[in-house]
């Protein structure tokens, strides 16, 4: 929950009130990196044959919709389409007078009527002139790019958006199927990962630190309490305890594996009073119900330790961005701390006297402290020895130490494209879904081959240029399409060494036949869910918040389904 | 959350139909129930109205309880009358409010002492605590359930939580000061300079 | 501007209908007569919200052009950052009309119907006319009310009483759709502990002994005002009634020692926020018009019936068949045709239900809409409604108006639809 905002006698500004809904989830931290960001739309880049314009580009413009609503700081829109008669069907950012004007200045100025805080920009040419100009890519925060678009242009987007680490969203809309990957940077790390509160609870019962044991002795014997005492004794400190007196009859141990907690949560238990107006006591059956999930020794997760192997937190360099020094020094107070990471130092709510459950927060509340102290004066070492003379703020390695057992860092793919090239995971995650009937693997097949037909139509039409335009090919051309299908085919068959059996190339050709039954145009209701879903993801990487997709996603407007796949 | 969820689901599962038969089609699959004529326009029982018009036939009352309808007709607003035969609140006779909206049994029923009673889990604006009104409610509860509960109160004060605070630390510390308090607070008297309700028979 | 040639701007439409595919129905026929189907098909959009603006949109964009939208609400600054058919300048003024103006301005030849109210001031003919219903609600009241509506409607012999219902809800990064065939796939009921009940804390924790900064925010709305300003009904969206609130829990806050009261917070816990973002909506509401779409013409599988979704880590969603409930106080049980003599007793109608071969009910306790018949418990009640076991049938109900029925004997209660002989 966001609590970043100071409170004011005269209520939230009229921003916070517009934004109100989203503060709840992603908080001002969140915000300002979204208005920090310019995304980059680049919608069309040729045809679909004579007399088309090509992709409408709907998925995009409904994204980019998402993003300007809750107030992205900019949107640039490349398309050098011109508006037709089929757009007005499909594209809800354009009007009957728009017709015959540019695609892209018609659709930026509609969408900026949604929030007077977003600029906007359009282009009416194709991305290659404007990549011409160095520093056009790296005025944004991320690319989207509508498919299916020539592979040449693809190839040049990506290639310079990763050399300058900008993330990349592909996505396809086409009948009643669509998919999108994200490209992200080689590293692409995460401290707010906003996972479940259920599931994160760090009360280090069995690795306790001096004030924590003090709290639990302090308790003295239960049996002396009153009702009223008894009842309201914190489930934590009976817990701490029961672990003590179980510890005295099993040789100094705590209970440890599932039959001993079960005795023990058994024994907590028939330690509580029963004959209450209620028959029982609440605080006891809190502590029962947490014996299984808060009686274990911590563990640091395989995914932390491998974030603290890797070279980028070994090999601090004078520009190592902060998430890498940070979690260096979180990796020396691992060492230094048996293992443990900095104590979040959140107390869930529970069943106690006000002032006592003050005070036990207190006691978690100051061991976070003092652990996040222990951390940023190893931040403060390390950046002088590293040479980097501006600080890293307080408040991110307050928020770095809150979320550390959560941090993720997302090993960033390119855009998968399937080809000669493809690796062999990739091509093995494909023919392992066919064999299990898996019909949104085939939908992405489906996409990759009609990817390479428009990327054949548009190449021709480019060499054609001036020449015999109805000569030029169109994405129903069934000779490029048996082409394009067997070269696929073959890809697959390449790291196996054998084909694909007939039976599951059938569902392949129910992919391609759902596929085509638009000729590559857009549903409305398919591209907006598409514009939905990338939005979401686009949001995500712009904030660092949360856990993007890695790295494709299929969806089946047929069957209402989704999937994903690391390619 | 991370592995377990990539990929397609396991199986395609009933979810996809090979075809996609028309609503119209599957109507002619099902044909019992067999209904038509007139009356469309009156309105239709409401689900909460025959949820507690079950409640209420599935109540056990006892000889201590007694409930009043103002309105026979809507059974949604009732008065619930407690009249304690043992225990500290003997001899008292007291009334709760029933409201339950058209969410029940989603929403718990609203319950409200409709006077000013001296005890430790009805504050003096007519605020019951009791679990089952609240926190833990759920659809599978009835209104007998409630009932029940609302009767333990008079015949076991809770201390330990209480809305009232005054009188749950007059409980816990002198339990016949507190039984003496209880006494004059019924019969119209003051307890602590607050003036309580006459509620005796 | 019939400049614009339908036939051009629904090219891509109107490609999808007119061939089928892998999964359509064999006999599906396609073309034209689709196409006129789906133009024809009246749609009742319930919400001109977050979910109800891209609907209408959707909508518009998926070739229906006669639309009807109902929603009570006025527009608040709060729900520009989604609901992108409203402006600025459109706060204060109702969601449906200005939802409604702008989806007919922007796409040319849509009708859209708005109506600025409840959907419980409409009645079952007013729902008769619609093809298809679609709900974009954010309440769970609201929903249980226009499912049971439906389910009342099914008429077996008229199969266009049946009006599939398609919902849509959504939650910060989750949501879900549901497609409801009223009577015959499980219905809003069936599906109500899918809900999670809404967090509650204990009273007494909320006079004596708070803990968290929620606590005294309950406290200084729930008790405090109660106390100080009894007489002044509390509104949410009053300034000053929550920055007295906000001021009196962060006293209390003060007291206990407890920190983090914030205004954002206060409105939280006093209003009941959930929290909302363009995206979400977007996909939901996507999800719910395409299953409309696929509804109305045929052109693939509609969803059989729930899919749900999340997007915090990656993209999720789980498509599943919720179970119809046999028990179900709603689909369960439908009202079943009786012949009645319009001139017995009350009370020897309840003792021939006693003799009926399918149910013998024997201990019934029965009511309409507005009327308590008879009940047999509790006992003051039973008093209160015996009189009527006198009266004649036509005094007590009207001609076709149902009953329903509760009887010890069964866990289920029976709905009877009385026409007089």
């Amino acid at each position: 929950m966001a609590d970043a905002f100071p409170a004011v006698l005269t209520g939230p500004s009229s921003k916070e009130r517009r934004y109100d809904r989203q503060l709840r989830l992603w908080a001002a931290t969140g915000q300002q990196a979204l208005e920090d960001s310019r995304v980059l739309l680049v919608n069309s880049d040729g045809t679909f044959g004579p007399q088309s314009t090509g992709v409408a580009g709907v998925a995009g413009v409904e994204a980019l919709k998402n993003l300007v609503l809750p107030g992205i700081g900019g949107i640039t829109i490349v398309d050098p389409a011109t508006v037709t008669e089929v757009d007005l069907g499909v594209n809800f950012f354009l009007e009957a007078e728009s017709l015959g004007k540019s695609r892209a200045e018609e659709t930026c100025r509609l969408l900026r009527e949604l929030n007077p805080d977003v600029q906007g920009y359009a282009y009416s040419k194709p991305v290659s002139q404007l990549l011409q100009d160095p520093n056009f890519l790296a005025q944004h925060k991320l690319v989207i790019i509508s498919g299916p678009t020539k592979r040449s242009t693809l190839q040049a987007v990506c290639q310079e958006a990763k050399n300058l680490g900008i993330p990349v969203l592909y996505t396809h809309s086409v009948g009643f199927y669509s998919m999108f990957s994200l490209q992200l940077p080689a590293e692409f790390p995460i401290v707010e990962t906003h996972p479940d509160p259920e599931s994160t609870q760090d009360l280090r019962l069995l690795n306790p630190w001096p004030e924590l044991i003090a709290a639990g002795t302090a308790l003295g014997d239960l049996s002396s309490m009153d009702d009223h005492q008894h009842g309201h004794v914190p489930y934590i400190l009976l817990l701490l305890h029961f672990i003590e007196q179980w510890k005295q009859t099993h040789a100094g141990k705590p209970p440890s594996n599932y039959k001993e907690k079960t005795e023990f949560r058994e024994f907590v238990r028939s330690q509580a009073r029963t004959n209450t107006p209620e028959g029982g006591e609440e605080n006891f059956d809190e502590a029962v119900g947490a014996v299984m999930k808060t009686i274990s020794p911590f563990e640091l997760r395989s995914s932390i330790r491998e974030i603290f192997a890797m070279d980028q937190c070994q090999q601090l360099k004078p520009d190592s961005p902060d998430f890498w020094i940070i979690a260096s020094a979180i990796h020396k107070f691992c060492e230094e701390n048996k293992g443990l990471l900095p104590l979040p130092g959140s107390l869930p709510d529970m069943k106690a006297q006000s002032a006592d459950y003050v005070s036990l927060q207190n006691i978690y509340k100051a061991k976070a402290r003092r652990d996040v102290d222990e951390v940023t004066a190893t931040v403060r070492q390390l950046e002088t020895q590293i040479g980097r003379t501006a600080p890293i703020p307080e408040r991110e390695i307050e928020v770095f130490c809150k979320n550390a057992a959560d941090i993720k860092v997302v090993r960033g793919r390119h855009i998968p494209l399937l080809s000669e090239d493809s690796d062999a995971a990739t091509t093995k995650t494909i023919r392992g879904g066919f064999a299990l009937d898996d019909r949104l693997v085939a939908i992405y097949v489906a996409f990759e081959i009609l990817d390479a037909v428009v990327s054949e139509v548009q190449s021709i039409a480019d060499t054609e240029n001036g020449g015999d335009q109805l000569r030029l090919p169109n994405i129903e051309d069934e000779e490029l399409w048996t082409k394009h299908t067997d070269r696929i085919l073959k890809v697959l068959a390449r790291d196996t060494g054998t084909d694909i059996p007939p039976e599951q190339k059938d569902i392949l050709e129910d992919a391609m036949w759902e596929l085509r039954r638009t000729e590559g145009g857009e549903l409305h209701n398919i591209s907006a869910l598409t514009g939905g879903l990338v939005a979401q993801e686009a949001l995500k990487v712009l904030t660092q918040q949360y856990v993007p997709l890695d790295n494709t996603c299929v969806f089946d407007g047929a069957r209402s389904q989704t999937a994903m796949y690391r390619l | 959350m991370v592995d377990g969820m990539y990929g397609a689901q396991p199986s395609p599962g009933p979810n996809t139909k090979k075809c996609s038969p028309t609503v119209q089609k599957q109507q002619q699959q099902q044909a019992e129930n067999a209904d038509g004529g007139a009356g469309k326009k009156k309105k239709k029982v409401t689900a909460a109205q025959l949820r507690v018009q079950r409640d209420l036939q599935e109540l056990t009352l006892g000889s201590t309880m007694k409930m009043s309808f103002p309105n026979p007709d809507d059974i949604l607003n009732f008065t619930l009358t407690i009249e304690p035969d043992e225990g500290m609140y003997k001899g008292g006779v007291f009334h709760f409010s029933f409201a339950v909206n058209q969410n029940f049994p989603h929403d718990p029923p609203k319950v409200k002492c409709t006077q000013k009673i001296y005890h430790p889990n009805i504050d003096l604006e007519g605020n019951v605590c009791l679990n089952i009104l609240r926190e833990d409610w759920k659809p599978v509860l009835n209104l007998n359930a409630v009932i029940v509960g609302m009767q333990f109160l008079f015949l076991e004060p809770n201390a330990s939580d209480p809305l009232n605070k005054e009188a749950a630390d007059d409980l816990r510390t002198n339990r016949d000061a507190f039984k003496r308090n209880v006494r004059s607070s019924m019969a119209g008297g003051s307890v602590r300079s607050v003036s309580y309700e006459r509620v005796l028979r | 501007m019939s400049t614009i040639d339908p036939q051009a701007r629904w090219t891509y439409l109107y490609k999808a209908l007119s061939k089928n595919g892998p999964l359509t129905d064999e006999d599906w026929e396609f073309g034209p007569e689709t196409i006129a189907t789906l133009e024809s098909s009246k749609i009742l959009v319930i919400g001109a919200g977050g979910l109800g603006c891209e609907i209408l949109k959707n909508l518009a964009l998926s070739g229906f052009k006669d639309i009807h939208v109902i929603d009570m609400d006025t527009i608040d600054i709060s729900n520009l950052n989604r609901q992108f058919l409203f402006r600025q300048a459109d706060i204060g003024k109702p969601k449906a009309e200005v939802a409604a103006a702008f989806v007919e301005k922007r796409v040319k030849g849509v009708k859209i119907t708005p109506y600025v109210g409840k959907i419980q001031d409409k009645d079952e003919d007013y729902y008769m006319q619609f093809k298809i219903i679609i709900c974009g609600l954010d309440s769970i009241e609201a929903r249980r009310w226009i499912n049971s509506t439906l389910i009342a409607m099914v008429d077996m012999e008229n199969p266009e009483s049946l009006k599939p219902l398609v919902d849509g809800g959504t939650e910060g990064f989750k949501g879900q759709s549901r497609v409801i065939l009223p009577t015959l796939s499980s219905c809003i009921e069936c599906q109500l502990d899918m809900h999670a009940p809404r967090p509650a804390v204990p009273l007494c924790t909320i006079a004596t002994i708070p803990r968290q900064p929620q606590h005294c925010i309950e406290w200084a709305y729930q008790i405090a005002w109660q106390e100080k300003r009894k007489d002044e009904p509390f509104d949410s969206d009053d300034l000053e009634h929550i920055s007295w609130v906000y001021n009196a829990a962060l006293e209390r806050g003060e007291q206990f020692h407890i920190h983090g009261v914030t205004f954002q917070m206060t409105q939280g816990v006093v209003k009941n926020i959930i929290p909302a973002i363009a995206s979400t909506n977007a996909v939901i509401a996507a999800s719910t018009t395409s299953e409309v779409l696929k509804i109305a013409a045929s052109c693939n599988p509609y969803l059989d019936n729930y899919m749900m979704y999340a997007g915090e880590e990656g993209v999720y969603t789980y498509t599943f068949q919720a179970e119809k409930k046999s028990d179900c106080p709603v689909c369960g049980n439908l009202a079943r045709k009786m012949e009645v003599d319009p001139n017995v007793t009350l009370g020897d109608f309840i003792e021939s239900l006693g003799e009926r071969a399918e149910a013998q009910l024997k201990k019934p306790s029965m009511r309409t809409e507005e009327k308590t018949l008879y009940q047999r418990f509790p006992p003051q009640l039973e008093e209160q409604t015996r009189p009527n076991l006198q009266l004649k049938l036509r005094d007590l109900v009207a001609d076709g108006q149902e009953i329903a029925v509760s009887d010890p004997a069964y866990t289920i209660d029976f709905r009877y639809r009385l026409n007089f002989k």
